[in-house]
């Protein structure tokens, strides 16, 4: 058998290592974020199709739908699906500027104390995750306190 | 290569769906800052009905429907495929998801074409 041929190596963790395998960053605590995010958005896309879909029913089915949004456990349902999707889209710029080689530095010699492109990121990464915060903050005034 | 293409579609979308949700948030979540009527009244079935028969929100909601459900579910793939399947399951899970997007994309195109072709008064 040829020694070089590429050798499988399983996801034996599955899912959870997603939460945790060893000294995981920040930023792969926002990966974590974005999938939860991005599961909880298409679900809340798939039931939106359906749910507005009630339109076929007449005016009275819809009406009735409208009232049952408008009560206070879908105004906190309504807020976290925001918060979630503020985030997702404010993580998805970071990884977006990422994927095009923005913000990394340039590429250099590996001298001890290494700096990571990570680390050279990461300055990014607050200052997004704090925009996503005060985001989602006035976006909760606005619903709570109108 | 099928592979890139799928994944710079799923990165290719994204302004699409900024534009677009956007749009959809203007219309009906900004309808105070926008348009001038409270959100209840941009939610009313009359005005509901009155929009979807233009067909710029016929566009709009197709497109958006189109995008949104190929950045989710692609992205649903890539997290569901990076658990420890089987080539067989992993088959299954792409077949099922596809099958899947396009029920829905059919489903949501339905409606949006009942709302567009609804007729007042009849």
């Amino acid at each position: 058998m040829n020694s070089n041929s590429p050798k499988s190596y399983p996801n034996r963790l599955g899912l959870k290592g997603w939460v945790y395998a060893g000294r995981y960053t920040f930023e792969r605590y926002l990966y974590l974020g974005h999938r939860l995010s991005g599961m909880g958005l298409i679900a809340y896309m798939v039931l939106h199709i359906i749910e507005t879909a009630n339109r076929m029913r007449g005016v009275e089915a819809w009406q009735g739908l409208m009232a049952l949004f408008a009560s206070p456990p879908f105004k906190v349902v309504e807020y976290l699906l925001f918060a979630a999707a503020v985030f997702h889209a404010m993580n998805g710029v970071r990884l977006l500027l990422t994927e095009l080689g923005f913000f990394l530095g340039k590429p250099k010699e590996p001298v001890y104390p290494y700096s990571s492109s990570v680390m050279r990121h990461r300055p990014l990464t607050y200052v997004i995750m704090a925009l996503a915060g005060l985001i989602i903050i006035l976006g909760g005034s606005s619903l709570f306190f109108p | 290569m099928r592979e890139t293409r799928l994944w710079s579609l799923h990165l290719l979308v994204i302004p699409i769906i900024v534009v677009l949700l956007g749009t959809h948030f203007a219309i009906i979540h900004y309808a105070p800052v926008f348009y001038g009527m409270s959100v209840e009244e941009a939610r009313s079935f009359e005005v509901m009905i009155e929009r979807g028969r233009s067909i710029a929100q016929f566009v709009l909601y197709i497109l958006l429907l189109a995008a949104g459900l190929y950045h989710g579910l692609y992205g649903l793939r890539g997290i569901i495929r990076e658990l420890p399947l089987t080539p067989a399951l992993a088959k299954l899970v792409d077949v099922g998801i596809v099958l899947f997007g396009l029920f829905i994309f059919g489903f949501g195109t339905y409606v949006t074409w009942w709302t567009f072709s609804f007729k007042i008064g009849g």
